[in-house]
């Protein structure tokens, strides 16, 4: 069943990346996000390939797997993608759809696009991946 | 602006992560920030203590050294000190100036309003970051 505007933005005001936003920004999120189901097993993204969007999960899951290694699972609210938009280089990871899973995918020069109009968003994601390189620091240390 | 000024101007004006500012933008970037040198051997940040600023590379290298093993080597262009301004934690490297280096140095409060005033530079600021953490991803301890 398709999602209305306002549960897109309901969901989308969810993701913590999200939370900085004001409704006018998630409203525009909304409208420029677009569903796609994924029957369980199918690919969301594909380790190697250069990223064409980020994706939020709506509903579902889907496993991370980098090679043979699962690395973790994502579940409604989690989003992914957004590196490989940013810097334009391959994918680093496979996301494979657990069960039947909705996304809402945002294309790459959406997700751009909002970058540029909403600082907010962008210091949101730069702190996100600040986080997520001290941590893998961290993990190779111990 | 006097000639040292100018001479800041002209190599911020050839980095990336100033790459979107017109000269006038990088003039005011080349006075809010404050010229440092550091010799060979010095230790500039500290892993596991509070840091101090923001670090641009002007000229000379600098060693990231985790636990005593040098992971990455930055140059001209490449900065440091960031994370753990942004994220208010201690360094998570040593950063040790490999020959005499030349920064430019942006305190610790100071850092976050500079980026709000220019978000294209805390865009290029996100891609170097992105392209970071998929290096580290490759490492092996």
């Amino acid at each position: 069943m398709a999602l209305s505007r306002q549960e897109k933005a309901r969901l989308l005001g969810g993701v913590d990346l999200f939370l900085a936003l004001g409704p006018r920004a998630l409203a525009t999120i909304a409208r420029r996000a677009t569903e796609v189901e994924f029957p369980a097993g199918r690919y969301i993204a594909r380790q190697g390939e250069v990223g064409s969007g980020v994706f939020v999960i709506a509903r579902g899951s889907a496993r991370v797997v980098r090679g043979d290694e699962e690395l973790t699972v994502f579940g409604p609210g989690d989003f992914f993608g957004e590196l490989s938009v940013i810097d334009r280089a391959p994918r680093v990871a496979s996301v494979v759809a657990a069960e039947p899973t909705l996304c809402l995918a945002i294309a790459a020069w959406d997700f751009l696009a909002l970058l540029d109009e909403n600082p907010k968003l962008m210091k949101a994601v730069l702190l996100e991946v600040v986080a997520r390189l001290r941590a893998t620091i961290e993990h190779i240390r111990h | 602006m006097n000639d040292s000024d100018r001479d800041i101007v002209d190599i911020l004006a050839g980095l990336t992560l100033f790459g979107d500012l017109n000269r006038p933008q990088l003039e005011a970037v080349a006075h809010t920030f404050d010229e440092e040198w550091f010799s060979e051997g010095q230790r500039i940040l500290r892993q596991g203590f509070t840091g101090t600023g923001f670090f641009v590379i002007l000229e000379g290298e600098a060693a990231v050294r985790i636990d005593g093993v040098d992971r990455a080597t930055l140059g001209k262009g490449d900065f440091f000190g960031e994370i753990s301004i942004l994220l208010g934690e201690p360094p998570v490297a040593d950063i040790v100036a490999l020959r005499p280096l030349r920064c430019l140095v942006l305190g610790g409060p100071d850092t976050e309003p500079f980026l709000n005033s220019y978000p294209r530079v805390m865009y290029r600021m996100l891609q170097a970051q992105a392209r970071r953490l998929r290096n580290a991803s490759q490492w092996r301890s």
